[in-house]
């Protein structure tokens, strides 16, 4: 377990940034009230074989009392470095983009199962998406009852969506909460 | 406005508003109750100076109203101490035993050769020795040495020497923190984060590291150098990553915090121009255009149209509700 690189963190930070444009800082800043010492740590980024983890400092400091070859994982999986040096975010970090998303869409009902099994986001299917979306942007996937779903890439502006027929992707899928069932082996 | 109980001195060049009278009339029993009161006194204050504000002569602009700010009246304090004078040089304080006085010289001087008037110093100047085209042979000369070059070399010994005693001044006026500013500043090289902290000095071990990374940097890798005697092998052999520590202990700053801040920065600095939404903002400096232009009662009297109802349709699909998420 170590602390991120200089590179590497921006790598990180950048795809985060695609998501929650300034509310990166809210992330990067957050008090944490775990432990028992007084005065609250904050969050920090650490890289173990590979997968980057967003922990409380509290939590990395008693961390060390465990090997590296046994110790698996710790604090929330954000994502993971492949083998080219590329950062993928995975799912387990979609509780904390979910509440500092700059962009935003819902699905309507009837959609909701074909995202999770991991299709793409029809015009068909979207219920509601937030303005300035631009293509290329990341954006997080809500059910109508504000249950978050996922995150993908847009595919279309907003104004652009307008203008689809029922068919036209408008996300891609990147990942979605049924990949906890789909992928449990390589979480 | 002054009621003539309180007498509230309002000093508008600083935004700054006193009350001298002002005391608690019992000791407040709770945190709160003395937040309230000293909330009550603030807005009677801030009253009395927007009250002073608006009795001022004011011109029209187009945001608004601007008036000018008279002269502040209270004297702030120096920020920062007042200049150390400085010491008198080696040269200042011979001359002041001896009584030497300085004399005023004219900027042209009389030439004998070419016997006309030059300027004292510098390119063409007058009774320049370097000029010369023969120097006459003296009893006590050497005959192997060559008289102009014995001239070039006194002179470098001159300026040497006055390099030394300008350089021993400033040692003396640095030593009683007397340097002139602009030494001051190349001296202690401020940090880009602008605080005052004190100059970095590097250690044996930071420059033995640094001289054994130059080290490496020849053809051959630094593999068939000789080295110099006292020079030590280089610490990390090959590729050498340092990395921060896991868990920062206490004491300074955390270099982890550092250099995530730094990154951040760096980050939403280069997307700073997506934060202002430039389209947003036309739309609504025309919509506040219009709305002006229709309160004008002069102006309608040509454009009188059926109003239409001018309102967005809900789309069926994909309409665009919430803002942004901020």
């Amino acid at each position: 377990m170590r602390p991120l690189d200089e590179t590497e963190t921006t790598t990180v930070f950048e795809k985060l940034f695609k998501f929650t444009g300034n509310n990166l800082k809210n992330i990067v800043e957050n008090p944490s009230h775990e432990g028992p010492d007084p005065g609250s740590g904050r969050y920090c980024f650490r890289l173990h074989k590979n997968k980057v983890y967003y922990v409380s400092e509290s939590l990395v400091k008693r961390a060390t009392n465990i090997a590296r070859t046994q110790l698996v994982s710790l604090g929330t999986c954000i994502g993971r470095f492949t083998h080219g040096g590329k950062f993928h975010l995975t799912v387990q970090c979609l509780s904390l983009l979910a509440s500092n998303a700059k962009h935003k869409v819902w699905l309507k009902p009837t959609s909701e199962m074909s995202f999770l099994y991991g299709n793409h986001v029809l015009k068909g299917g979207l219920g509601r998406i937030t303005e300035n979306i631009v293509p290329g942007d990341g954006v997080v996937v809500f059910s109508m009852s504000d249950v978050h779903l996922g995150f993908g890439i847009a595919a279309k502006s907003t104004q652009d969506c307008r203008k689809l027929d029922p068919n036209g992707i408008v996300v891609l899928h990147q990942t979605d909460i049924g990949e906890y069932l789909r992928m449990e082996d390589e979480l | 406005m002054e009621t003539p109980q309180q007498q509230i001195q309002v000093d508008l060049g600083n935004l700054m508003a006193f009350d001298p009278h002002h005391s608690f009339p019992s000791i407040p029993s709770s945190r709160e109750e003395l937040v309230k009161e000293c909330i009550t006194k603030g807005t009677e204050l801030v009253q009395a100076i927007a009250n002073s504000l608006f009795n001022l002569p004011s011109t029209e602009d187009i945001d608004g109203p601007i008036v000018q700010l008279p002269r502040p009246e209270t004297k702030l304090p120096r920020q920062k101490h007042l200049p150390v004078p400085k010491p008198p040089t080696k040269w200042e304080t011979f001359a002041k035993t001896k009584g030497i006085k300085n004399r005023k010289r004219d900027k042209i001087a009389y030439d004998e050769p070419t016997e006309t008037w030059k300027r004292r110093f510098g390119y063409d100047r007058a009774n320049d020795e370097n000029s010369v085209p023969i120097i006459e042979a003296k009893e006590n000369d050497v005959p192997g040495e060559d008289p102009f070059a014995k001239r070039r070399e006194d002179k470098k010994k001159r300026v040497e020497k006055q390099d030394k005693n300008r350089l021993q001044n400033l040692k003396q006026a640095a030593k009683i923190g007397a340097l002139p500013s602009h030494v001051q500043l190349a001296a202690t090289r401020l940090p880009i984060t602008g605080t005052q902290s004190a100059a970095k000095k590097f250690s044996k071990d930071e420059l033995g590291n640094v001289a054994g990374i130059a080290a490496t940097a020849t053809a051959s890798g630094g593999k068939f150098d000789k080295k110099l005697p006292g020079e030590k092998p280089p610490k990390h052999k090959g590729k050498f990553r340092k990395f921060l520590p896991v868990v920062e202990g206490k004491g300074k700053q955390s270099q982890e915090k550092e250099q995530t801040d730094k990154v951040l920065n760096k980050l939403i600095s280069k997307n700073s121009h997506e934060i202002f939404n430039v389209d947003k903002a036309v739309n609504m400096y025309n919509v506040r255009k219009d709305k002006k232009r229709k309160n004008k009662p002069g102006m309608s009297s040509s454009t009188l149209k059926p109003k239409k109802n001018i309102q967005k349709k809900p789309l069926k699909k994909g309409s665009s509700s919430k803002e942004k998420g901020k």
